[in-house]
């Protein structure tokens, strides 16, 4: 109890979430009785990251880094735009089908974020759009990229519960391309509501072949990724070291445009954005032992059985969990203290773990852009310094539709599971 | 006061970052050698895999600071936008003090933890234990004492740094 | 109130699925009731409270009071545990019930106190029996099909060793990558215990195992040196005999797994299984053996190579013991 409230005040007054997590964690051990109990905290800490497959992270950040200093990005975007750019209200699609080109290049919602918050956000403004729609409609995008491989939210889940990463990937895939389709479906439907500019010309055949070629190579890195895998060259973390060698082969010898400082840059960068995500994980393994220890997580797992046995309203009752802690929670926290407790419940009613890793993933993709606590939300509004509850307003279209999908995926068996049983993961 | 710590923040920052540019390339270089032992040399070395935990688990607690540094580590400030600027600053502050009080708690226990690794094999380039611990120690020390710069160079006047290019 | 012990294992919490928690059972289930419910036994299975490596620093600190902990975890703070690795020490499991509880687990349990202070050793529950090894290019049935297969082992030199002298090649991958590392053919085999090769579904990955039997490893049982010191002669001596119990436990689900559709009877259905004649396993053992003697003498020093003299000695009594005779 007194741990719970340290954390929400130390958030409240503006605590980063990770650090108020590990005050949270050592009040705990001190309200133990201290001692012997906070000697457990650099343990804690130390095994909460000594897991190989963790590496998969800061590599993906890595491959992702360098990609985008070879102005990928833009390519990306460009390519997008010929094919969507002619609709009524085109840079808001165009920002969603760039998302799902720019998914295969990266592996945290944040990176899209804050690339397209820099540079389409701007853009659509310039446009005619209001700034909290297109933050909006990045935040909505955002969240495809963790969604489509890689994803470094996938190897958590995958290396903590045990389940293949590369069938959690092949998962991916389907519902990130249905979030990209219904999110535009919605824009579609709000042009008028939203006040949408009229539709640009559309591109040549011609543009787009020449855009095409320009950004084939780096359309080809989720490709190389998956194929490095099922090609037995390399074991799902070790992929992300082979990203990293291609986009490095792409950016020194295709488009020659990294320099050895620029590199160091790369690496410095990609060492810190791992240092706040890992911290993060750090403090949530002493919290996660506190909870462990007072049997929190039992009860918690007693309390969600005694309200039904049935398979859907358990399911449901997860994914309504998750989003709502979702809600004031960062969700690798989230995911290291609850999905242990969690995931014996679909083990219970029969989930494939695969099928049940695609749900705990995308709810909590979710939350990424779920105020108030949305680590997306935070980064755009960084970025583009649009207020936080503005964007929100304007969000939640969106966040419905992904929900639906979300609720579809988790029901439907025989569709979250068909490309993992193509590929020969499930 | 404040440019002293201003100076000091960068100054320390500086080796942090390059130490841990470093410590990421090795990284990279490690995982690759793993693979291509498998395929090309068949050495069968024994500690790239270790070595990667390692390698990785010391370049991320070092760039803790790195993210104090840069503010990078990101709060929520929905009650804060709403009180006066005074109450603001108050918290900011403490929450800064807060943040070097959980680091240099963290250093102190660290220290044992560390100690007590010495005692212990790493199975690999026949050290103990001692060396990998000791992440936390250090990194913890580091951090605190970045917090503690930053928290007379900032004053309580800057929650999150606005850097878009630090959040890629 | 009633003394509290805490139980930490890395096992699943059914008690008829793995001889872990059948142990942690069978010692809570008569501590509690021959101390009268002086003594509550509380189990945290399926590394709740950390590693199993964490768990014995755990117990060290007296936070939890119990642990199941395996040899992998248990090298680090103990390197002499290597001398278990000693390759096809044991000719059936029945030895190893009689090495174990002999002089040499007397013996290595002494050994283990004096090094891992603030434990008490109270007995080596097994863990699912002997190592087999599991491979996707053919079977295995002599020396010659070693070559060149490449097997994982744990981070572990005399593992990896052991398989270099049957002419095959060891690399050392994370447990969570070696499912889909067998999978995609990034490595063709690996080797574990054969319920171990059960629950991870391994058999769906590999094509061939051969039941070489040439690792055994068992659990250590550790309590709290505080706690235990803190206990009235009479408790001591309830704990000490429900630890004997669960370790018979132990071995009877054990064998009880191999012979049921989680163990070698179910995954005959999945695999081609094949058993290592006489002739082979002496070519086995004669390949491996010197190897890993070599490096527990380089190793282990002086005090390694009594505990191994104590290790051999009575291999050789129980190996060539008969049942009731
Ligand atoms: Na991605
Ligand atoms: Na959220």
């Amino acid at each position: 109890m007194i741990v719970g409230i340290a954390f929400v005040v130390l958030v409240l007054i503006g605590m980063p979430i990770g650090f108020a997590l590990g005050l949270a964690g050592v009040l705990g051990l001190i309200d133990m009785g201290g001692g012997s109990f906070l000697a457990l905290a650099p343990s804690r800490m130390f095994n909460g990251l000594n897991i190989f497959p963790f590496l998969a992270m800061p590599f993906f950040i890595l491959a992702g880094e360098i990609m985008n200093h070879t102005g990928i990005t833009h390519r990306l975007v460009s390519l997008a735009q010929t094919l969507v750019g002619h609709f009524r209200g085109g840079l808001a699609h165009t920002n969603m089908l760039a998302s799902v080109f720019f998914a295969g290049l990266t592996g945290a919602a944040t990176a899209d974020a804050a690339a397209f918050g820099k540079t389409l956000v701007p853009a659509m403004v310039k446009r005619g759009y209001s700034r909290d729609y297109a933050c909006a409609v990045t935040a909505a995008g955002s969240i495809i990229g963790p969604t489509i491989p890689p994803s470094g939210l996938m190897v958590v889940y995958g290396s903590l519960m045990g389940v293949s990463i590369g069938g959690l990937f092949a998962a991916g895939i389907l519902p990130g391309l249905l979030i990209c389709f219904v999110c535009m479906v919605v824009i579609a439907i709000g042009v008028k509501a939203n006040n949408l500019p009229e539709a640009d010309k559309r591109a040549s055949f011609r543009e787009f072949l020449t855009i095409f070629k320009s950004s084939i190579l780096a359309l080809f890195m989720p490709v190389i990724i998956l194929g490095g895998i099922l090609g037995g060259i390399v074991t799902p973390t070790e992929a992300a070291s082979i990203a990293v060698a291609y986009a490095l082969f792409i950016g020194v010898f295709v488009y020659r445009s990294i320099s050895v400082p620029d590199f160091i840059g790369m690496l410095i960068r990609t060492a810190r954005i791992t240092g706040v995500i890992f911290v993060i994980i750090a403090f949530a393994a002493i919290l996660g032992w506190w909870l462990s220890f007072n049997r929190i997580p039992q009860e918690l797992a007693q309390a969600i059985v005694s309200i039904s046995d049935n398979k859907y309203i358990i399911i449901a009752l997860i994914i309504g969990m998750l989003l709502a802690v979702g809600m004031v929670m960062d969700i690798t926290a989230i995911l290291i203290l609850l999905a242990p407790v969690l995931v014996p419940l679909t083990e219970q009613v029969g989930l494939n773990p695969i099928h049940a890793g695609i749900i705990f993933v995308l709810a909590l993709n979710i939350s990424l852009m779920t105020p108030p606590v949305g680590a997306c939300l935070f980064v755009l509004s960084s970025v583009t310094g649009e207020k936080l509850e503005k964007i929100a307003a304007k969000l939640w279209p969106f966040l419905i539709a992904e929900v639906a999908i979300l609720f579809i995926f988790a029901f439907w068996e025989d569709l979250a599971l068909a490309l993992p049983r193509m590929l020969g993961f499930a | 006061m404040k440019n002293f710590a201003t100076k000091a923040s960068e100054k320390l920052n500086w080796i942090v970052e390059r130490f841990v540019a470093l410590l990421m390339l090795l990284l990279v270089l490690d995982v690759w050698l793993g693979v291509m032992d498998r395929y090309i040399f068949h050495w069968q070395l024994p500690w790239p895999e270790v070595l990667a935990r390692y390698l990785m688990i010391w370049a991320a607690l070092l760039a803790i600071s790195a993210g104090i540094a840069r503010r990078e580590h990101i709060g929520l400030s929905i009650l804060l936008d709403r009180v006066p600027k005074f109450l603001r600053r108050t918290c900011l502050f403490s929450v800064d003090i807060f943040t070097f009080c959980l680091f240099a708690f963290l250093c102190w226990y660290g220290i044992d933890f560390a100690n007590g690794g010495s005692s212990r094999q790493a199975m690999i380039f026949d050290m103990t234990l001692a060396m990998p611990f000791a992440a936390i120690p250090v990194s913890a020390a580091i951090a605190a004492l970045q917090v503690l710069f930053v928290a007379f160079r900032d004053q309580g006047q800057v929650m999150t740094h606005t850097n878009d290019e630090v959040m890629q | 109130g009633p003394k509290v012990l805490k139980f930490g294992h890395d096992n699943k919490m059914d008690p008829f699925e793995n001889p872990a928690h059948a142990c942690t059972a069978v010692f809570a289930n008569i501590v509690e009731a021959d101390t009268n419910g002086s003594i509550e036994v509380e189990v945290y299975p399926s590394n709740q409270l950390g590693s199993a490596k964490e768990h014995v620093q755990l117990v060290r600190d007296n936070v939890i009071q119990a642990t199941l902990t395996s040899t992998g975890a248990i090298s680090s703070y103990y390197p002499r545990i290597d001398v278990l690795n000693l390759a096809f020490a044991f000719d059936h499991n029945a030895a190893t019930y009689d090495v174990f509880d002999g002089p040499f687990g007397a013996a290595l349990s002494k050994d283990i106190e004096e090094t891992v202070s603030g434990v008490k050793v109270l007995g080596f529950p097994d863990t699912g029996g002997f190592f087999a090894v599991t491979n996707s290019k053919h079977a295995i049935k002599n020396l010659e099909d070693f070559k060149g297969i490449r097997v994982r082992t744990m981070t572990l030199p005399s593992h990896q060793k052991i398989i270099q002298s049957l002419g095959g090649e060891a690399y050392p991958l994370a447990w969570g990558e070696v499912y889909s590392g067998l999978q995609t053919g990034v490595i063709d085999g690996q080797m574990n215990p054969v319920p171990t090769i059960s629950f991870a579904k391994f058999a769906e990955v590999q094509k061939y195992m051969t039941l070489t039997n040439h690792l055994f490893a068992p659990y250590t049982f550790m309590v709290s040196k505080a706690f235990w010191d803190d206990l009235t002669a009479d408790e001591q001596r309830v704990l000490n005999y429900a630890a004997n119990s669960c370790v018979v436990a132990s071995r009877g689900l054990s064998r009880v797994i191999e012979a049921s559709d989680r163990g070698l009877a179910g995954l005959k259905d999945k695999i081609e299984v094949t058993a290592l004649s006489a002739e082979s396993r002496d070519q086995f053992k004669a390949a491996a053996q010197p190897v890993v003697l070599k490096h527990i003498e380089e190793t282990l020093g002086a005090e390694g190579v009594a505990l191994l003299g104590i290790f051999q000695k009575e291999l050789g009594n129980a190996n060539t013991r008969s049942y009731l005779k």
